[in-house]
């Protein structure tokens, strides 16, 4: 589990792309969420942004003894079928809110996840997730993979900044950790 | 023996997934009212009186901890056993949300059978404090 941090030492020197725990928390909570509240499975799989460019995408920030965001990106082809899985209807019964709302819920549980495991003992709270283009953040600090599933390809990105009034950093609409 | 079962939460695509999860356990479901907070929870259950409370924590209007507050104030209501559902799954949460009266809490994610053996938990312990 990642140590906790305070924040001097967070800007002096932690990051979390480095962070080879914090790498495979991501990995695995990305891969439990999509199997046991979307009935399909996620690997790790080799990086290829040309899809993000059309991808339906969420954005969470987060705040509390850790400030940050993470953005989730899901394929054209898979989000139809990830949603209708998740929803218990057809892909074709499916509508742009539901899809808009289901990737936002997707980013929700994933965030959420995440944070419980990295910091379980931190306090933390999300601002509601929206629905928001790709956004290629900087390597450098970002903890980002990439999951092929059957149905097509996820990206997830999260990072973590110095506070509030940062880029990035969470200024206000956060709730607590919950939903 | 089939349950009534009051879903709180104020995402519609969860409300539905619950809905899912519930048929896919098996968990025996007469009757599932929605709500979309913890006001819409109460005013359905003043008027429909269910099993089982399953709810988020944050939401508009009212929240999950102002509905705990109110069913525990509430001499009839606070025999209903509630579970939380969140994705906030640490202690401290798990805690507060304990000691404001509910009985059960699930945290995202949570497979079909997992909620199940919730559900049949706190229906037990119910049933078990009426005999």
């Amino acid at each position: 589990m990642p140590r906790e941090l305070d924040a001097p030492e967070l800007e002096r020197s932690y990051r979390l792309d480095r962070d080879p725990e914090a790498r495979e928390t991501v990995r695995r909570v990305a891969a439990e969420v999509l199997e046991t509240m979307f009935f399909t499975e996620a690997e790790e799989a080799p990086c290829d942004h040309i899809w993000l460019e059309i991808a339906s995408c969420a954005r969470i920030r987060f705040e509390g003894s850790h400030f940050g965001e993470m953005l989730l990106g899901i394929s054209v082809e898979a989000a139809d079928p990830i949603a209708a899985s998740f929803l218990g209807i057809e892909a074709e019964e499916l509508t742009d809110a539901l899809r808009g709302q289901m990737v936002e819920e997707l980013a929700n549980i994933l965030c959420g996840a995440m944070l419980s495991q990295l910091w379980p003992a931190s306090t933390l709270a999300l601002t509601s997730p929206e629905l928001s283009p790709w956004m290629s953040w900087p390597a450098e600090g970002t903890l980002h993979c990439c999951f092929a599933t059957p149905e097509g390809r996820l990206a997830i990105s999260i990072r973590l900044t110095s506070g509030r009034g940062l880029p990035g950093a969470v200024s206000a609409g956060a709730r607590p950790l919950t939903e | 023996m089939a349950y009534q079962v009051l879903i709180v939460d104020d995402s519609p695509v969860m409300r539905s997934f619950i809905r899912r999860v519930l048929r896919l356990s098996g968990f025996e479901v007469g009757e599932c009212l929605e709500a979309a907070n913890g006001e819409e929870a109460l005013r359905q259950l003043s008027a429909h009186p269910v099993d089982v409370i399953l709810t988020d924590i944050n939401m508009p209007v009212m929240n999950g901890e102002e509905l705990m507050r109110r069913l525990c104030a509430d001499g009839i209501l606070k025999k209903t056993p509630a579970v939380v559902i969140s994705t906030d799954a640490t202690n401290e949460r798990i805690v507060r949300m304990i000691e404001l009266g509910a009985q059960g809490y699930m945290s995202k994610p949570f497979s079909p059978e997992a909620l199940r053996e919730e559900l049949e938990r706190v229906l037990g312990e119910r049933d078990a404090a009426r005999a």
